[in-house]
């Protein structure tokens, strides 16, 4: 529809709240960020200017790329345990099957619980003395095996991410699945008159059609793990002595704990960065458009 | 009685090859999935039903039913975590936010959709841009940027990062759904003398149901579990959301599991209720979110 003299201001009043709480809270932000990175600033003194010098200190420090390290390690987790369980369990359902309903409830279901909620529950879970996972081994005489987990640097960073996956496998499940029953049935029909087996079939035809998807679900899975910080405050709070830190709990700690707000904001300025290339360079490796 | 008798008589007859080798096949993959759904749901259950014991039965007694039902946490976990508290600041600040969000979005999309103007399609890039924003890289700037305004330990202080939060994909959701309705609607109302306000209001509001129910949903759940605004722009333990007050509940709580698992089972069973009665549009927004995010 074409606007014309008086509807001008109509537009205004249409679009204006939308666009002035979106560029005040979420786009200055980001600007004021590049801001204050160039600042020496306890958040409550005077200003100082020092140039780059957060950023010198920053890529110095290796706590911080420690965290970073942390941080790829949970993409990488994810997306070989979010990715392929989901895909595998998809497969599994995308035929006639009774319960269909029942397993598809209970799969989604630790997607729509708040991440609080499941840190916590995972913290009890992992718990040295009375947690399940010890209860389940000394039960079945595996008593040597039960650990500290979440509290022993060799197996707090593999405690974290199992619960991360266990918290996302039901999303890419559900996106595998509704995928799947988009296959014509035509499709599938002409495979079987020819012969193919089940296991050609899902290798051939089934995986190459839903590619499209897979490749966006691997994308979702590295955005949004990349963005981890709820679950491993809640947890471990980035310890034992930083085996857990992530970037955005470093530069939690480092504003609101040590009150290094221009060095929190030179973080914040590279954890904008580290994500939009790292998705955009996937997104061109796996050959998707950028926005 | 009878059927069971000609069940048992059927397969003690020799099958085919093809259908033992199909039942084979259909047993494993109810194992596997039987097994993929307890390990989904079981820490849930787990907690839920531990939640009723005693601590000393806990200590015993994991993994059975509770002999007899201590209600007890609850008393403590309500009293001591103040969940009406939470539970009342989580419902305001949510339900404020998703109104707001899905009204100043729509409104916003009905122009990007639906009116020819200059800049239009770089104003759209531009607000879908937002969904791609680590909001962790905000926390710092939003701090100091609430805190300049004065709007910090405010009830109404996290409306403003979920609504510009949430208004990239609330946008994109009912933008690509207004888009698809026939041009002549408009036209047919002008020549009636309907206002460009009132197209909105009575027409395309009301043809956008579905996607608008995708978007109250999707924010309605993104609100509610958030919890990294929460934690930087609220102190006052008066204001606090469900997710943040329990969190810091559980940091006093943790020799006593049994009041914080009481208080973890209440603070999910509505999120559960309301999932299992509106599983196919949460399935749909939550989806629909994830994948155009």
């Amino acid at each position: 529809m074409q606007l014309t003299g008086k509807s001008k201001a109509a537009l205004i009043i249409g679009l204006l709240p939308a666009f002035l709480i979106y560029t005040v809270f979420a786009i200055y932000p980001i600007i004021q960020s590049f801001y204050y990175s160039f600042m020496e600033w306890d958040g409550f003194s005077e200003m100082e200017f020092i140039g780059l010098q957060n950023f010198e200190n920053l890529f110095q420090d290796p706590l911080f790329w420690n965290s970073v390290g942390n941080n790829i390690f949970v993409v990488i987790a994810s997306v070989f345990g979010q990715i392929p369980i989901a895909l595998f369990i998809a497969l599994l359902l995308n035929r006639k099957i009774k319960g269909l309903k029942i397993f598809r409830t209970i799969g989604f279901l630790p997607v729509v619980l708040s991440t609080v909620v499941i840190s916590l529950t995972w913290s009890l879970i992992y718990n040295t003395k009375d947690g399940m996972i010890n209860e389940i081994l000394r039960a079945v005489g595996l008593d040597f095996l039960a650990q500290n987990w979440l509290g022993d640097t060799k197996w707090s960073m593999v405690a974290v991410c199992i619960t991360v996956i266990w918290q996302f496998v039901g999303l890419y499940l559900i996106i595998f699945l509704a995928a799947l029953q988009n296959i014509p049935e035509e499709v599938m029909e002409a495979a079987k008159m020819d012969g193919a087996s089940e296991w050609v079939t899902t290798w051939k035809i089934t995986i190459p059609m839903i590619w499209d998807t897979v490749i966006v679900a691997i994308i979702l899975c590295i955005s949004g793990s990349l963005r981890t910080f709820d679950l491993i405050y809640v947890m471990t709070h980035g310890g034992p002595s930083h085996s857990t830190d992530v970037m955005a709990l470093y530069m939690f700690n480092e504003t609101f704990s040590n009150l290094q707000y221009g060095y929190g904001s030179a973080v914040s300025v590279f954890i904008f960065f580290f994500s939009l290339i790292l998705i955009g360079i996937v997104k061109k490796v796996l050959g998707q458009k950028f926005i | 009685m009878e059927t069971t008798i000609k069940k048992t008589t059927q397969s003690a007859l020799p099958l085919p090859q093809s259908t033992r080798k199909l039942s084979v096949k259909n047993t494993l993959i109810y194992a596997v999935l039987i097994i993929f759904s307890v390990i989904n749901v079981y820490p849930i259950i787990w907690m839920i039903i531990n939640s009723f014991k005693s601590e000393k039965e806990f200590a015993v007694n994991q993994f059975g039913l509770p002999r007899t039902l201590v209600i007890d946490n609850y008393i403590e976990a309500w009293g001591t975590a103040n969940l009406g508290v939470l539970f009342k600041n989580s419902i305001f600040i949510c339900l404020l936010a998703t109104i707001l969000t899905v009204l100043i979005g729509a409104l916003a999309s009905y122009f990007l959709a639906r009116i020819e103007f200059k800049f239009k399609n770089a104003l759209y890039t531009f607000f879908i841009f937002g969904m791609l924003i680590p909001i962790h890289a905000t926390l710092v700037p939003m701090f100091i940027l609430l805190k300049n305004l004065g709007l910090l330990n405010n009830p109404i202080t996290l409306l403003f990062p979920y609504i510009a939060f949430h208004l990239p994909i609330t946008i994109f959701i009912l933008t690509s759904f207004m888009k698809a309705f026939p041009k002549d609607i408009e036209e047919s109302a002008i020549i009636d003398g309907c206002g460009i306000f009132r197209i909105f209001w009575s027409i395309i509001l009301p043809m956008s149901r579905p996607a608008l129910a995708t978007v109250i949903i999707l924010n309605f759940i993104y609100n509610w579990n958030e919890f990294s605004f929460a934690l930087v722009l609220l102190n006052d333990p008066a204001l606090q959301t469900l997710p943040l007050g329990l969190a810091s509940f559980a940091g006093q709580f943790t020799v006593n599991y049994g009041a914080q698992m009481a208080g973890l089972t209440m603070s999910m069973i509505p999120i559960i209720i309301f999932y299992l009665f509106l599983e196919k549009e949460i399935v749909n927004g939550m989806t629909a979110g994830a994948v155009k995010g």
